[in-house]
């Protein structure tokens, strides 16, 4: 008698993070309330952005950092949080984590895809920016900046890594976030540098990883850029610390918070 | 040679509590489950019955690996659902239903596949798995629709779809045919049991009496918490006493005529209830050879009797089981 062969179902993480960007991606095209964040947003922040650094002898590189970021900004804390709260008002999260592959996976392709469309988020300020102007901004120290850029990218995930979990936590997350997300644009340095604002504020900026990596990209874009003062190099350190540490307690909180949920049994709540 | 069961639970309790209140907050426990112990074994289909807050879903979310129980043990082939959780994520299917649990913007292919992705269904596989999933739930021309376009009927199709997606040797659903029409209602059960043949373990919930009689090798009866009762259907009838209930309906009954037929040879329980002006006695029948004319009998200054006799029903066991566990 012939015997058919049934493969086993074995989880991978890079095939579930990939299924995971893709379903972000099939979301996106679907839905049309997501191009305010992504494509309309980075552009009412580039006019905000103009106004504010009017005079300034580098107004181009402070206009397409400044509204790039916050729209980048926003693209990660918003939509790597928002998706998981989405799951749970579609009664999407108990099914996600019934299946075997942990869900930071899951939340680690949003954050991927997010990341990129908040890259699309700049590249349109760009090209407004520079259509507006007539002029491409030179970057001093292009190398560097293409390196700082992805690595201002990779501590924005890490962040919208940790905000994720909170949202697996509580259907409160919410609010958290809707607090938190305008004193993080500013206390992070997207729009303008932290050291403008008042010093008390400085130290509690460098607890996030991104105010670091954007120190470090304004380092190298803008010539005699002098932000906290202790240069590029140290920002550098500083941001891969902070981010490693994000990192570390992303994956902690993570398995944290998928036991403390299936103690309390809050997965189905919205 | 001896084989493990597909599940087994041992003294499973489950309490949850509630906060009320800013600073000061009152707390309230609710001890949803009570010492639950209960074995299915492999290739059967094993029916958990129970009113609403009966505990259902908390059993099926223990098992499930989703909610962790207060105290005891429970082991779903082998393993256990508190600590071997990511093996036996990837060898049971859930399907719990309802309006919710699906991404609505999607097609049902879409979601499919990125559950499939999610459960590792191998690639080269997982397309024709998805479409013959499909097929098998009768989705094919719906399955490039947004599911938002779906009836409860479909997405309740889906939702099982998807449950046997990466082939489980264990598929839990929780109340698959509440609030479906009776035709989704029938060709859901139809689905269920064409499973079966497929090799498949199936832990159902239901307060569906019918549902559990038609469809399950033995059922349990969960009230409050507790697993009152746990038979086959023939099994849990002769629980309660008798296979025979006979009901007789008029417009109301002297003490007299009750207290005669409830001293009836073979008579084990009278229920007396009112529709409006009528009133209806429920007789159940141990044993013996009493009849509908004995009751007749009992009754003769009524006119407009009916008397009519049928098989005891499950719905009959349960009710007396959960009327026997209320406070």
């Amino acid at each position: 008698m012939a015997t058919v062969s049934v493969p086993r179902a074995r989880w991978s993480g890079r095939r579930s993070t990939l299924a995971s960007v893709r379903l972000a991606i099939l979301t996106f095209l679907a839905d049309p309330q997501w191009l305010i964040p992504s494509m309309i947003a980075p552009i009412i922040f580039g006019f905000v952005s103009y106004e504010l650094f009017l005079g300034s002898p580098d107004l181009i590189v402070y206009v397409i950092l400044g509204a790039g970021m916050m729209s980048m900004w926003g693209q990660t804390l918003y939509g790597s949080g928002w998706a998981t709260g989405q799951d749970r008002n579609l009664g999407t999260l108990e099914p996600t984590i019934s299946a075997p592959t942990p869900y930071v996976f899951v939340v680690l392709g949003r954050i991927l895809w997010n990341v990129v469309s908040g890259l699309i988020g700049i590249a349109l300020v760009f090209v407004v920016v520079v259509a507006a102007m007539g002029t491409v901004p030179s970057i001093d120290n292009p190398l560097a900046f293409a390196v700082l850029f992805l690595f201002t990218m990779f501590t924005l995930a890490a962040v919208g890594t940790v905000f994720a979990a909170a949202y697996v936590y509580t259907r409160y997350a919410g609010f958290i976030q809707n607090v938190g997300e305008f004193a993080f644009y500013i206390g992070t340095g997207c729009m303008f540098p932290i050291i403008i604002l008042p010093f008390w504020t400085n130290p509690i900026a460098l607890i996030f990883p991104p105010s670091w990596a954007l120190d470090a990209l304004r380092y190298a874009s803008i010539p005699g850029y002098v932000g906290f003062g202790w240069g590029m190099g140290w920002d550098i350190v500083g941001g891969v610390a902070t981010t490693a540490a994000y990192l570390l307690i992303a994956g902690l909180v993570f398995e944290r918070v998928e036991r403390h949920v299936l103690e309390v049994g809050n997965l189905q709540e919205y | 040679m001896s084989f493990a069961p597909a599940i087994e639970a041992r003294g499973i309790t489950r309490v949850f509590q509630s906060r009320k209140g800013f600073f000061h907050q009152d707390v309230t426990r609710t001890e949803a489950l009570r010492g639950v112990d209960l074995t299915v074994d492999a290739g059967e289909i094993f029916g958990l019955l129970g009113p609403n807050g009966a505990g259902k879903t908390t059993l099926t979310k223990i098992l499930t690996t989703l909610l962790l129980p207060t105290s005891g043990i429970a082991r779903v082939l082998g393993l256990d659902v508190t600590k071997d959780t990511e093996r036996l994520r990837a060898r049971i299917g859930l399907v719990l239903g309802g309006e919710r649990g699906l991404y609505n913007r999607i097609s049902a292919r879409e979601n499919l596949r990125y559950f499939a992705d999610l459960y590792g269904v191998p690639v080269a596989e997982r397309d024709r798995r998805v479409t013959e999933v499909l097929e098998w739930v009768g989705l094919t021309e719906a399955a490039d629709r947004r599911t938002e376009e779906y009836s409860r009927g479909m997405k309740q199709k889906l939702h099982i779809a998807r449950g046997i997606l990466h082939r489980p040797e264990v598929l839990f659903l929780d109340e698959p045919t509440i609030g479906l029409d009776p035709k989704s209602a029938r060709e859901t059960r139809k689905l269920i049991r064409s499973l079966l043949g497929q090799g498949v373990t199936i832990f159902l919930t239901t307060h569906y009496m019918f549902e559990a009689e038609e469809l399950c090798h033995r059922i349990g009866v969960l009230s409050r918490g507790r697993l009152v009762a746990i038979d086959t259907v023939a099994g849990l009838r002769d629980l309660v006493g008798g296979d025979r209930t006979i009901e007789a309906e008029d417009y109301g009954f002297e003490d007299a005529e009750l207290a005669a037929v409830r001293h009836l040879p073979g008579v084990s329980k009278v229920v007396h209830e009112e529709y409006g002006p009528v009133t209806r006695l429920t007789i159940r029948v141990r044993e013996g050879d009493l009849g509908v004319d004995a009751v007749r009998a009992c009754l003769i200054n009524h006119g407009g009797l009916q008397v009519r006799e049928r098989r005891t029903s499950l719905e009959d066991v349960y009710l007396d089981l959960v009327e026997e566990e209320a406070p």
